[in-house]
C-alpha cells in the first residue's frame, strides 16, 4: 500500500497542498481529480520523489520514500508526465532504454532493453519507430514513448498525469484496457485526469482535490458524475454557451494549399476552405496528420510550399495563433506574465511612444487583461512558468484575444485543461467569433470540435477527409 | 553578497600565492582607489571592458553568443585609424565624432557578418565569431606594416594622432579622458533600450524563446541580426575610444584581451547593464590595483588574472545553485 501522510506544500505564497493523506491499495485504478491548480501535479510529484514536502510524508509498504527520484524509482513507482521527460535529440530507443540503464560500464545494447518497450507498444497496436528521433515525433506518438517507456518497467504503483490530453478516442480505449490489465496483476494504477468521463470507466476509487485539500475520497461505485463535478469545481456554475453572430460575408480563401513540415516532407495536401466572419471551421483527426503544419501556414507562420492563401476582409487583418503547446512555442517561460502578454500590446500604437513601449500604460494594460481573462497570477510580474497550466494557457489566449482578431487559428487549445478552464477558454473563442472573427480550430479532441464548430472536416496524412476509418487513424 | 563573495575571492587567492592578505589587499586598494591617478586607472581600465561588455550583453541577451569582442574592438581600432588618417583638418569635436562613428562601423561590419553566417548559413557564431578575431588581429598586422604604417616606416605602428585631436582630459597627470563619459552614457541607454524599448523586448524575447517570437510572425533572424549589429557597434566603439583617448595610435598590442575579458565581465554583470557597469570597475580596479601590487611583488599581474578567473568561476558556479528549482513545476 502507498500512502501518503499529512503532506503539505507552499509555493511561495501559494499553498499547493495542504495537509493531504491518501491510501492508493495494490491492485486499484486510482483516479485523482481536480481543476487546475488543485495540487494534482504537486502532489504526484511528492510522490515520485521531485517535490520534497514542506510536512508530511509517503510511505510504501513500511518504508518511507526519500524525496528522491532515483530511489523512488528503483522501489517500483513510475510516473508518466504531462509533460514529456524525453531528450528530443535522442532515438527513441535510447530514450526508452534510459529508464533501465545502470552499468555505466558495459557495453551497451540497445535492443534488449528496449524490447520490453516495443513488444508492449507493439501489442496495444502502437506502431513506434525506435530509430526515429523522439523530437521529430508529434507530440502524440512522443506521449506514447512516454508510456511504453514507464510500463516497461516492473513497476508496482505507476501514476499517469493526465495520459489522455493528446490520444484519440480508440488510443485512449486502448491505454485503460493496458491499465486494467495491469490493475488485474495487482499494479497500482493512479491517474490524474480532467475527464470525468474516462475515469468513470475505469477507476475504482476517485479522490478529489480542490485549492490543495483533499474534498473527497471515494468509491467509484458509492458516487455519480454530478457529484465529483461538483466537489471539483466546488458548486460554481459552469458557464453557458454563448450565442453564435450570424455568418458575414467569406473572407478567408484558401485554394491547393500545400505545406511543407519540418522534415521537408509535403505535410498539408490539396487543402481547401472558405470561411466567413464569425464561422468557426473545426479540423479534427489524430495528431500528426498535419495539423500544425495547417494551423501555422493558416497563422502565416510557416510559408506556403504552393497554393493560395487570399483574405478579402480588412487590408492588414488581425491574425491570433494559439499554437498547440504553451511550453515551447507558446510562451517564454522564464518572462513575466506581463512580458508575455506585451507580444500583443507593442502593436497598439496607444501603448507606444515612438520606439518606445510607455511602462505605465503597458503595465495598466497587461493587470487590465490579467482580470478580463481571470488569470490566477500573484503579480503581473510573476514569471509565467510559475503560473498553473490553467493559468499558463489563459495567458496564451489573452495574449491571443487582447485584441478581437480578425482570424483567429487554435490548435488544441484545451490541452491538459481542467473541466472549468475548458470551459471558459471555449466561452473565449466562440465570443470571438460571435464578435465577427472566423476561426479554425484544429483538435484531437472530437467531443471539442462538434461542441463549437460550425462544419468540421479531418485531416489525415495531411488530406482533408469526410470522416475518419481504421486506415486513416 | 556577490560582493562578500568576490572579496572572499580575492583574500585566498592571495593566501595561496603566499602573500600577505592584509597587505596585499591594501596595496590593490591604494593602487586602484588610494588618489586620483589610481582612481582615474579604474576607470580608463573599466571603460573598454564596459563597453564590450554592454556590447556582449546585447548579444547573448539575443541569445547569439558573440565571442568575438576581441575582434570587433580591433576592428574598431583599426577602422577609426583609417578614418582619422583620411581626416585631418577639422575640429577636434567633428574629428572624433567621424573617428568613434568610423569604429563603430568597423566593429558592426565584422558582427554583421558573424550574425549572417549564423542566421542564413546555420555557422554558430560562437565558433565564427572566435575564428574572425584571429582574422582581425592578422589584418590589423598587415595594417599596421603596409597601408597605415607610420609615415618613416620603421615600426609597426600607426602614426600618432596630435594630442590637440585626443579625447578631452580634464587632468594632465592621468590618463582619465572623456570616453569614460562616452562608456557611462552608452551603458544607460543600454538599459533603457533593453528595460523600455520595443526593439529591446524583442531582443529579450528572441534570446528566451525563439519559438513564441516565430509563432507571434516575428521575424527572430532580423532581431538577432540587429543585436549583433548593436553589439559589434559597441565593441568597435571601445577600440575607437581607447585609440582616440588612450594609445593615439594603433600597433600590434593594440589590444589587452578587452575583448576577451568583456564576456566575463558580461557575465558577473549578469547580463544587466548597471551590473555591467559594477563588473567592469571591479575588473577595472583589479587591473588598476593589480598594477600597484606588481610594482612590489614579481607575481602581481599574474595574480590578477588569476583572480579574475577565480572571480568567473565562482560566480558561475554560484549562480548555477541559485538556479536549482524543483524538477515538477506546480499543477
Amino acid at each position: 500500500m502507498l500512502s501518503v501522510r499529512s503532506v503539505s506544500k507552499s509555493y511561495g505564497s501559494v499553498r499547493a497542498l495542504s495537509n493531504v493523506s491518501l491510501d492508493f491499495m495494490p491492485g486499484e485504478v486510482h483516479a485523482v481529480l481536480g481543476e487546475n491548480g488543485a495540487g494534482k501535479s504537486t502532489l504526484m510529484g511528492v510522490i515520485a520523489g521531485f517535490v520534497r514536502p514542506d510536512g508530511g510524508e509517503i510511505v510504501l509498504g513500511d518504508d518511507r520514500l526519500p524525496a528522491d527520484p532515483v530511489a523512488v524509482r528503483r522501489r517500483g513507482i513510475e510516473m508518466v508526465h504531462q509533460h514529456f521527460m524525453l531528450v528530443p535529440n535522442f532515438k527513441v530507443e535510447e530514450n526508452i532504454a534510459l529508464a533501465s540503464l545502470s552499468p555505466l560500464a558495459r557495453r551497451l545494447e540497445l535492443g534488449p532493453l528496449t524490447k520490453q518497450a516495443m513488444d508492449m507498444a507493439s501489442s496495444l497496436g502502437w506502431h513506434i519507430d525506435p530509430k526515429a528521433p523522439t523530437g521529430t515525433l508529434p507530440v502524440g506518438i512522443q506521449q506514447r514513448v512516454e508510456i511504453v517507456k514507464a510500463l516497461a518497467g516492473s513497476a508496482t504503483v505507476l501514476i499517469l498525469d493526465e495520459p489522455t490530453a493528446v490520444l484519440a478516442p480508440d488510443e485512449v480505449a486502448d491505454l485503460m484496457g493496458v491499465l486494467r490489465q495491469l490493475r488485474d496483476h495487482g499494479v497500482t494504477v493512479i491517474l490524474i485526469a480532467h475527464k470525468l468521463s474516462e475515469v468513470m470507466g475505469i477507476a475504482d476509487r476517485a479522490s478529489v482535490l480542490r485549492d490543495g485539500r483533499l474534498v473527497a475520497s471515494t468509491l467509484m461505485s458509492e458516487t455519480t458524475g454530478e457529484q465529483l463535478a461538483g466537489w471539483m469545481v466546488g458548486g460554481r456554475e459552469p458557464p453557458s454557451n454563448l450565442q453564435l453572430g450570424e455568418g458575414g460575408v467569406v473572407v478567408l480563401r484558401a485554394h491547393q494549399l500545400e505545406v511543407t513540415g519540418d522534415r521537408g516532407e509535403v505535410a498539408v495536401r490539396g487543402f481547401e476552405l472558405e470561411l466567413k466572419g464569425g464561422e468557426i471551421f473545426g479540423v479534427g483527426g489524430v495528431d500528426g496528420n498535419g495539423q500544425v503544419e495547417l494551423a501555422e501556414a493558416l497563422a502565416r507562420v510557416r510559408p506556403l510550399r504552393s497554393g493560395r492563401l487570399e483574405w478579402s476582409g480588412r487590408k492588414h487583418p488581425v491574425v491570433a495563433y494559439i499554437p498547440q503547446d504553451r511550453q515551447t512555442d507558446g510562451l517564454a517561460l522564464k518572462m513575466s506574465v506581463e512580458d508575455n502578454l506585451k507580444l500583443a500590446a507593442i502593436a497598439d500604437a496607444s501603448l507606444r511612444f515612438g520606439p518606445f513601449l510607455r511602462p505605465k500604460a503597458v503595465r495598466d494594460w497587461s493587470r487590465s487583461l490579467v482580470e478580463r481573462f481571470e488569470i490566477k497570477a500573484t503579480s503581473t510580474r510573476q514569471a509565467v512558468g510559475g503560473l498553473s497550466g490553467g493559468n499558463q494557457q489563459k495567458v496564451v489566449v489573452a495574449r491571443a484575444l487582447a485584441r478581437q482578431p480578425d482570424l483567429l487559428v487554435a490548435v488544441n487549445p484545451t490541452r491538459g485543461l481542467d473541466l472549468k478552464a475548458t470551459d471558459y477558454v471555449h466561452g473565449r473563442i466562440l465570443e470571438a467569433a460571435a464578435k465577427g472573427a472566423a476561426v479554425v480550430l484544429i483538435s484531437t479532441d472530437q467531443d471539442e470540435i462538434e461542441a463549437l464548430s460550425d462544419r468540421w472536416t479531418f485531416l489525415s496524412r495531411g488530406r482533408t477527409v469526410d470522416r475518419l476509418v481504421g486506415a486513416d487513424i | 553578497m556577490t560582493a562578500v563573495g568576490l572579496l572572499a575571492v580575492l583574500v585566498i587567492t592571495l593566501v595561496v600565492f603566499g602573500i600577505d592578505p592584509q597587505r596585499g589587499l591594501s596595496l590593490i586598494i591604494e593602487g586602484a582607489f588610494g588618489n586620483r591617478f589610481g582612481l582615474a586607472r579604474t576607470f580608463v581600465r573599466a571603460t573598454p571592458l564596459l563597453l564590450c561588455g554592454l556590447g556582449m550583453t546585447l548579444a547573448w541577451k539575443s541569445g547569439m553568443y558573440n565571442i568575438g569582442g576581441e575582434g570587433q574592438y580591433v576592428a574598431g581600432g583599426i577602422a577609426g585609424a583609417v578614418v582619422a588618417r583620411s581626416l585631418s583638418a577639422l575640429v577636434p569635436s567633428v574629428f572624433q565624432t567621424a573617428v568613434l562613428v568610423g569604429s563603430m562601423a568597423g566593429g558592426m561590419a565584422l558582427a554583421l557578418f558573424a550574425g549572417w553566417l549564423q542566421v542564413k548559413r546555420g555557422v554558430q557564431c560562437v565558433i565564427s565569431t572566435i575564428l574572425l578575431n584571429f582574422v582581425v588581429l592578422q589584418a590589423l598586422a598587415w595594417c599596421v606594416r603596409g597601408p597605415l604604417q607610420e609615415s618613416k616606416h620603421e615600426l609597426p605602428l600607426s602614426d600618432k594622432l596630435p594630442d590637440t585631436l585626443m579625447l578631452a582630459r580634464f587632468d594632465h597627470q592621468t590618463d582619465f579622458h572623456a570616453g569614460v563619459f562616452v562608456a557611462l552614457g552608452v551603458a544607460l541607454g543600454t538599459w533603457v533600450y533593453l528595460t523600455f524599448s520595443r526593439g529591446g523586448f524583442l531582443l529579450k524575447l528572441v534570446g528566451e524563446n525563439p519559438l513564441v517570437a516565430r509563432a507571434n510572425r516575428i521575424p527572430a533572424a532580423r532581431i538577432q541580426m540587429t543585436a549583433m549589429a548593436l553589439s559589434g557597434a559597441l565593441c568597435g566603439l571601445g577600440g575607437g575610444v581607447d585609440y582616440l583617448g588612450i594609445t593615439g595610435q594603433i600597433g600590434d598590442g593594440f589590444s589587452q584581451n578587452w575583448g576577451f575579458l568583456a564576456i566575463p565581465v558580461a557575465l558577473l554583470g549578469g547580463l544587466n547593464p548597471f551590473g555591467v557597469v559594477g563588473s567592469s570597475l571591479y575588473f577595472g580596479a583589479l587591473m588598476a590595483g593589480g598594477e600597484g601590487l606588481a610594482r612590489f611583488n614579481t607575481t602581481g599581474s599574474t595574480l590578477v588574472s588569476v583572480i579574475q578567473a577565480v572571480a568567473v568561476l565562482g560566480f558561475v558556479a554560484f549562480s548555477q545553485l541559485r538556479m536549482r528549482r524543483p524538477a515538477v513545476p506546480h499543477d
